[in-house]
């Protein structure tokens, strides 16, 4: 594919996302590319789920933008929920277990579950939510992400879908944020350090 | 090839809370950190449970030993926290290569700085960046 070609499509460029791109040290995944692989997984669910209506499920907030772009791939009947965790704060901690801020609209026994997430890790907010939604009976449960980062993996997740392999670096974009912020960009970036460095190790 | 030394899985240690509410004495701040996002979700560990002999002398005395930091009976996974900085790593690394040609069926992590540091950032808990990584060493 022509660079010209691949250039080609409803995003802006990096360098148009202002003091967003001059915190980023360099573009690892392309928009397009993202979007092509997105279309791809979309069109193996579409396969995998041809006759049932699954509901997909996603933590908010870093996986909006992914569903967002994943539902509008699928050419089956789907419905979308979302739970949202409350983050490791100092009071959560004191709490001394995750505490769903918000939990599923639907019921989720006897459907075909499939999570949704903009990336794993280390696996273990994951693995928690997996837990809480077996108790619920689903009748399949399977896990689609954006992101993987292998390397700091704790839990053992199985990914039924999965769109890239990502360094053990401190990526943004894409719903994937650094402090709340970077999730609007349409392309995977790194981080530069500066930016990190001077909140955590000044 | 093994040595048990000292266990406390994370349920065992409330179970025994009546009697032992002492945590374990970790080696590092990184580690009590670490121990406190696993009961967050509720991942049971235990620490420092098996000292590996990586090497003995002729009568079978122990001249090298190695204590993985955590294990995860669940994951089957030993992990090892190391704040050294990346050149300074170089000992830790052979250690885990010995103990993966000893016992090739053995699962260990090394988790280091960096990956200590971006975990500490994902859960918002910057004041224990701060303090583990101002530390060069364990």
């Amino acid at each position: 594919m022509s660079k010209r070609k691949r250039d080609a499509g409803p995003w802006y460029p990096p360098e148009a996302y202002g003091e967003l791109a001059e915190g980023i040290q360099r573009v690892l995944i392309p928009a397009d590319r993202i979007q092509e692989r997105v279309l791809a997984l979309g069109r193996e669910i579409s396969v995998d789920y041809a006759g049932r209506c699954p509901l997909l499920i996603g933590v908010l907030k870093g996986v909006v933008p992914f569903m967002a772009d994943l539902l509008r791939a699928i050419t089956v009947p789907v419905e979308v929920d979302y739970m949202a965790v409350a983050s490791y704060s100092a009071e959560a901690r004191n709490k001394g277990m995750v505490r769903l801020e918000k939990d599923l609209s639907l019921p989720i026994t006897g459907r075909d579950v499939l999570f949704v997430e903009d990336i794993i890790d280390t696996g273990l907010t994951l693995n928690y939510l997996l837990r809480t939604l077996r108790t619920r009976d689903p009748a399949s449960l399977e896990v689609c992400v954006l992101f993987n980062k292998e390397q700091p993996r704790l839990i053992n997740i199985p990914l039924k879908y999965k769109g890239f392999d990502v360094p053990d670096l401190l990526v943004v974009g894409c719903g994937l944020d650094f402090r709340e912020r970077y999730r609007n960009l349409p392309f995977v970036g790194l981080l530069k350090p500066e930016v990190f460095q001077a909140d955590v190790e000044d | 090839m093994t040595l048990t030394t000292f266990a406390r899985t994370q349920k065992g240690h409330s179970i025994l809370s009546t009697l032992d509410p002492t945590p374990p004495a970790f080696a590092h701040p990184s580690e009590a950190a670490f121990a406190r996002i696993l009961d967050y979700y509720d991942i049971d560990w235990e620490y420092e449970p098996r000292t590996f002999v990586l090497e003995e002398d002729a009568s079978g005395n122990p001249l090298e030993a190695f204590s993985p930091d955590f294990y995860l009976p669940q994951q089957d996974l030993f992990i090892e926290l190391t704040t050294l900085r990346p050149k300074l790593i170089r000992h830790k690394n052979r250690k885990i290569r010995r103990l993966r040609e000893l016992h090739p069926e053995i699962n260990i992590k090394l988790f280091k700085r960096r990956n200590i540091r971006d975990l500490m950032i994902k859960y918002g808990i910057d004041d224990e960046a701060r303090k583990i990584l101002g530390q060069e060493a364990q």
